[in-house]
């Protein structure tokens, strides 16, 4: 089980980064902790000609404030939003969070612009950035854009990024200090990809009651407003928001997603 | 051979390597090819046994979805690099003690994820415990060794410090 | 015996292994470890469809020469494997080492690439074409054996290997029995998973001129049969040498085609050749244990008591008769072993080993028993809830009693010894079955279910000759032999031929010899898994290593110790029987000649020697087999307490408790270790693993993300309660203990989560009970509603 041969670069700014990603003569493919393409490497489930090692990048490796923003670089690793060392804005999410993903030894390399640009359902980022409401920040050659997170994970493995491009940053808004979070993953064994994901957030200070299912083989399904919450987070209900989704054909999936939720509402309501 | 073969410069296990890799070739094979460090183990080459855990900066990562050619300036611990490590010294002396091994084959991989446990967690119940060391399989054992034999190690060094 | 003692280091003591050090340092050495000159590597082209004929092979012009198939092989002699069986009736599969014109399921090998490396072995069978024309597939057993089912092997008449009656009638009980249950019961196919996967390392030894070939197995010995017989080679022209193996579990107790190939290209291009499998062809092409199926019905009195127990049996074999077990030893075992450790009369069993278009089936720890225990504790459980009594009770009411031991069961087993019911008795005290009861009563906060569960079963262990000569599989266990020989500066040399793969037999076996010479562990070695080194052996495999080869490492030992005496009495001028062997040294009243110095005597002072001195000297080889050709049988019943969360179908184990007897323990430390270790392949088998097929033959999982074996936070702190019933048959009263964790998980929790969803009214007969079937057994008992 070895990877197809590929060439490999390990530029040192994010401008020779880019150039090199926008090299159409060749299949090219940016590598960061290599915790999601590594295994499709070795499996031959990914065959990329070069491969541009983004991790040497300083800038993306930062995590700074700005106004009541986080700003975390793109190859900054679960292991270290686990270990904390920055202004943490969610009051404690994005911590919690990160110690749950894979296993500590996964955290240390894998990133969380990794995370998200390989956008799988079922990765806690995709589902608790969405749930927060973060943005990303897109860069290519002809410059950045931001994408709200409800519009860059479009579908298993989609994203709103163009060939050439890299998220550089995720933007995370600040929570109130009257901020509830509720998270709830079902998953069969420890650090296992998650079979349906509840996320939840009020914050009556920023007018946000958000409901995120997730790991839905789809895009994470955003519910806003207090319909789910009291005793509103029933099948029928749900069955209406995963209308479309592959869970909601089939009743035991719609159950676990129900019940994922329902007991992350549970989290904010306690 | 590969034609996109890139020259390497590394520490392993204290020593200075200088190597020329295919990028394809993942820092596990790297070890035991190469180097000739069989200690590092592969159980799946796709991240989840943990029988390739080594040390990156002294940071366990999986050596199997870790590319050698990444790793240009990095220093590498495997196993064979922890004969002198105290804090593996004490994990060896445990896990014979509580028979935390069977067949050996996910042994140097648990060795390095205890390791980082015993130094990350001293304060880890064994719930705690089996939760941090989840990311290593053992068909072997079943665990209970494993875990007794952490418990001992942090209990020791806990007395010890206090 | 009076030879026990659990202090120092000899039989009972709870030693350190002698392997750790190596083990724990790195600096072990595995077949993928090894790295000969000039060595190549390879990969192989597998068949990506279950079922086809192989209309044509493309081989890129640049790798002809590096890519073989079994042209080039038939070309060169090679033959298929035949592993037949002469009970009546058995068809015969032939399964060459690479596809020969037609392909039999997912994984099969095709053809095999060679290169410097394996990413460049790997890219040439990337390169290779083949052309198949798909046929009909059997995805399932019970499909396969339907009239106009499509045949996997053309000739034969339909795809039964081998069909096998076992008992008489009983429809008189079935007529009258007060109370009757039936169910329909199942397992999932599994695959073993040792940590390491195969591998193999082959070359010509110019020098001795032998095939050797280093491969991870459990059975050297019969690898080298086997060998001998596809490539027609003198089996004095093979040497098959073990190194540390990382876990075998069944799965590295065969013949394997790939074996067969590297030893032929090693041969052919007269180059080291080495091929390690990696976990995807594990998932894929080795999906080979533990898929049965029963309908099965139990009678029974007002009380619980059984009167009689009626089955039939399927077990998916797979596409061939695999060498040496064969494809009928599963489906064979389960009609002998069904009726379990319980004392009833009536008994019908009919078995099917069907072939379908999946990969061999090979025995996994515990063969037929973790599906017949699964099998048969879920009707004692049925039968309790048909009586309304607790399913303990119905266990005492039904197994063996210790009055009647020694017993010879329905299907005339010859259990030798022990309590069963005690066993019971034991299990519910520790698992405190009164607080579980309790609590089950007042509900869970969380709205989980809790429920306990009990499963009682024995174990043949060390089989002994006239069981498998009846099957007439190629290979039939003998006496086993050791030798044993004492080196010139006075330690030990320990020779066997069956293998250790974590089993610890460095360490035990020493153990052994110690109890009889005396000789500090320190100074003993043994050399073990190669056939250039070490008697002949059928291997390790079916929990008889400690039995078989400890019996004869025992016995070559104590001959040992009578020459020692001999010697040592002469050197004190004492007569024979005033001297006594204690401690490593010959001793006569306060005169004391050590081993050491006996060894010195025989070997560098052989002028001292008696003139009457056995000429054999200090080096023994004897043969060993147990009282009884039954073997031994030990015993276990495990309770567990599970909290179901009827929600989302999962299940946590909150308490699990093992009551065994496995007679003397050698190393206490070791026979837990395998009790552990064993306990929680059985948590996988219960609750997660299976390896699912689509109706076209195509597995479903191919890595550690969809094939989940139990980690850390999956299996329980088990906690194990000893009884100690010595063998009488055996050396020091031990019996066979590598398989018994195995066997009884799936039924202990199966029955725990069905007292669980009682009050659902729901119950689960099929492993594994993941929450997607626990979920549609709730959903449809609803349904239902
Ligand atoms: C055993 C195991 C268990 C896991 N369990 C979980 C889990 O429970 N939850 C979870 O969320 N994740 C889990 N993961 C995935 C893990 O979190 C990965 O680290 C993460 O999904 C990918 O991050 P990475 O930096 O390793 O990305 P890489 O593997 O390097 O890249 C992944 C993909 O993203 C692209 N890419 C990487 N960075 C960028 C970027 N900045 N811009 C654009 N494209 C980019 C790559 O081209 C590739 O297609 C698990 C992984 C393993 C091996
Ligand atoms: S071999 Fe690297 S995690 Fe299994
Ligand atoms: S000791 Fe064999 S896999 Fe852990």
């Amino acid at each position: 089980m070895k990877a197809v041969d590929f060439d490999y670069a390990q530029p040192a700014t994010l401008d020779a980064a880019l150039e090199l990603l926008a090299r159409e003569d060749v299949m090219v493919r940016p590598v960061a902790g290599s915790q999601s393409l590594g295994p499709m490497l070795n499996l031959r489930l990914a065959q990329p000609e070069l491969l541009v090692d983004i991790t040497r990048i300083a800038e993306l490796r930062t995590i700074r404030q700005e106004g009541d923003r986080l700003v975390i670089g793109a190859c900054v690793t679960h292991a270290r939003l686990e270990d904390g060392d920055y202004p943490d804005v969610t009051r404690g999410v994005l911590p919690s969070v990160a110690a749950v993903i894979a296993y500590r030894a996964v955290r240390n390399r894998g990133t969380i612009g990794g995370s998200l640009a390989h956008a799988d359902p079922a990765a806690d980022w995709v589902n608790v950035l969405t749930a927060l409401g973060a943005d990303v920040v897109i860069a290519g050659t002809g410059g950045r854009r931001s994408v709200p997170m409800t519009d860059f994970i479009l579908g298993v493995f989609e994203t709103a990024l163009q060939p050439g491009e890299i998220v550089a940053e995720i933007h995370v808004p600040a929570l109130s200090d009257r901020a509830r979070w509720g998270y709830y993953k079902v998953c069969r064994k420890t650090g296992e990809f998650s079979h349906a994901t509840g996320a939840v957030l009020i914050d009556p200070a920023r007018g946000v009651q958000r409901c995120v299912a997730g790991a839905t083989s789809g895009k994470p399904v955003v519910i806003d407003g207090p319909a789910l919450f009291a005793d509103g987070c029933t099948e029928a209900a749900m069955a209406a928001h995963l209308a479309g989704s592959p869970a909601a054909d089939d009743p035991i999936a719609l159950r676990t997603h129900t019940v994922a939720l329902k007991r992350a509402i549970a989290q904010v309501m306690s | 051979m590969s034609t996109h073969a890139k020259t390497i410069s590394l520490t392993i296990n204290g020593t200075r390597v200088e190597a020329s890799v295919p990028p394809r070739q993942h820092l596990g094979d790297f070890l035991r090819e190469r180097e000739l460090l069989t200690g590092t183990h592969l159980g799946c080459e796709h991240g989840v046994c943990g029988a390739c855990t080594i040390l990156i900066d002294g940071e366990p990562a999986r050596s199997c979805i870790t590319f050698a050619v990444a790793c240009d300036g990095r220093s590498v611990t495997t196993v064979e690099g922890l004969d002198d490590d105290p804090v593996a010294a004490e994990l060896r002396e445990a896990f014979s003690a509580e028979h935390g091994l069977q067949c050996g084959f996910c042994t140097p991989g648990m060795l390095v994820a205890a390791r980082d446990v015993v130094l990350r967690r001293p304060d880890a119940d064994n719930p705690a415990i089996r939760t941090a060391m989840s990311g290593n399989l053992c068909r072997c054992t079943g665990y209970v060794g494993i875990v007794n034999a952490i418990r001992r190690v942090i209990d020791a060094r806990n007395t010890n410090a206090g | 015996m009076g030879e026990v003692s659990t202090a120092g280091s000899g039989v009972g003591a709870r030693v350190r292994r002698k392997e750790d050090d190596r083990l724990l340092r790195g600096r072990g050495r595995f077949v993928g470890d090894i790295a000969l000159v000039g060595m190549k590597e390879l990969a192989f082209v597998r068949s990506p469809v279950a079922h086809a004929t192989i209309t044509g092979i493309e081989i890129p012009e640049e790798h002809r020469g590096t890519v073989f198939t079994w042209a080039d092989l038939a070309a060169g002699g090679v033959k298929p494997i035949r592993a037949v069986s002469g009970l009546p009736g058995f068809k015969v599969s032939e399964q060459p080492a690479l596809a020969d014109g037609k392909v039999r399921f997912v994984g099969e090998p095709v053809a095999v690439c060679v290169a410097a490396t394996r990413a460049e072995a790997e890219d040439i069978a990337a390169s290779v074409f083949v052309d198949y024309a798909e046929l009909p597939v059997n995805s399932d057993m019970l499909e396969a054996v339907t009239p106009g089912a499509p045949k996997v092997h053309d000739h034969w008449p339909d795809n039964v290997f081998l069909e096998t009656n076992v008992g008489g009638t009983i429809a008189e009980i079935a007529a009258t029995a007060p109370v009757k249950v039936s169910r329909t019961i199942r397992t999932a196919r599994q695959c073993m998973v040792p940590l390491e996967g195969k591998g193999v390392v082959a070359h010509w030894d110019r020098h001795v001129e032998q095939l050797v070939l280093t491969t991870s197995t459990q059975m050297p010995h019969i690898v080298r049969a086997g060998l001998s017989e596809c490539l027609d080679l003198d089996q004095g022209l093979i040497r098959v040498v073990a190194p540390d193996v990382g876990g075998g579990f069944g799965w590295k107790g065969l013949l394997q085609p790939e074996e067969i190939v590297a030893a032929w290209i090693a041969m052919r291009l007269d180059r080291p050749v080495r091929w390690t499998e990696d976990r995807r062809e594990h998932l894929v092409a080795a999906a080979n244990a533990r898929e049965h199926h029963y309908e099965i019905t139990a009678y029974a009195d007002a009380r619980g008591r059984l009167l009689g127990i009626e089955a039939d049996a399927w077990v998916d074999a797979g596409a061939y008769s695999v060498y040496p077990f064969s494809a009928c030893l599963e489906a064979a075992q389960v009609g002998s072993i069904l009726p379990g450790p319980y004392d009833f009369a009536h008994y019908r069993c009919r078995t099917f080993s069907v072939c379908t278009n999946k990969p061999p089936i090979v025995p996994y720890r515990g063969v037929a028993r973790t599906g017949v225990c699964f099998a048969m504790e879920q009707m004692i459980d049925a039968v309790a809830d048909a009586v309304g009594r607790e399913p303990w009770q119905v266990r005492l009411e039904n197994l063996v009693p210790p009055e009647k031991m020694p017993f010879d069961n329905v299907t005339k087993k010859h259990f030798d010894s022990g309590d069963y019911p005690e066993s019971v008795r034991r299990a519910v005290a520790a698992i405190e079955l009164d607080g579980w009861r309790a609590r089950q009563k007042a509900g869970e906060a969380d709205g989980r279910l809790i429920g306990v569960g009990f499963a009682t079963y024995c174990e043949q262990s060390a089989h002994g000759t006239a069981v498998y000569h009846g099957w007439g599989i190629p290979m039939v266990p003998g006496h086993e032999q050791a030798q044993a020989r004492i080196t010139p500066d006075g330690g030990l040399e320990l020779r066997v031929g069956v293998q250790s793969h974590g089993q610890s037999m460095e360490t035990t076996f020493a153990q052994v010899a110690h109890e009889v010479l005396g000789i500090p562990l320190e100074k003993i070695k043994l050399v073990h898994g190669d056939t250039g080194l070490t008697p002949y052996s059928t291997g390790t495999w079916g929990s008889r290593s400690m039995v078989m080869a400890g019996g004869a490492v025992a016995t070559a030992c104590r001959t040992l110790a009578e020459r020692l005496r001999r010697i040592g009495a002469h050197l004190m001028q004492a007569g024979p029987e005033a001297v006594v062997l204690e401690e490593g040294s010959v001793k006569a009243g306060a005169a004391a000649v050590t081993i050491r110095e006996i060894a010195h005597t025989w070997y560098r002072a052989p002028q001292l020697l008696p003139a009457d001195v056995d000429r054999g000297g200090l080096e023994v080889t004897a043969g060993y087999k147990p009282g009884s050709d039954h073997g031994t049988f030990s015993y276990a019943t495990h309770a567990v307490a599970v909290a179901v969360d009827p929600e989302i179908g999962q299940v946590e184990i909150l308490d699990y408790v093992v009551v065994e007897d496995a007679g003397t323990m050698v190393n206490p430390m070791v026979v837990d270790g395998q009790i552990y270790g064993g306990v929680a392949q059985g948590v996988g088998t219960a609750l997660y693993e299976r390896m699912p097929y689509d109706a076209e033959g195509q597995p479903l999982a191919s890595t550690f993300a969809d094939y989940l074996i139990p980690g850390f936070t999956e299996v329980p702190h088990v906690r194990i309660i000893h009884m100690l019933t010595p063998s009488p048959y055996t050396e020091f009263g031990v019996k066979g203990i590598g398989e018994g964790g195995a066997i009884a998980p799936p039924a202990a929790i199966c029955n725990a989560i069905n007292d669980a969803l009682k009050p659902l009214g729901v119950t689960v007969t099929n492993a594994p009970m993941t929450p997607e079937v626990i979920l549609c057994a709730i959903a449809e008992t609803r349904g239902a509603a």
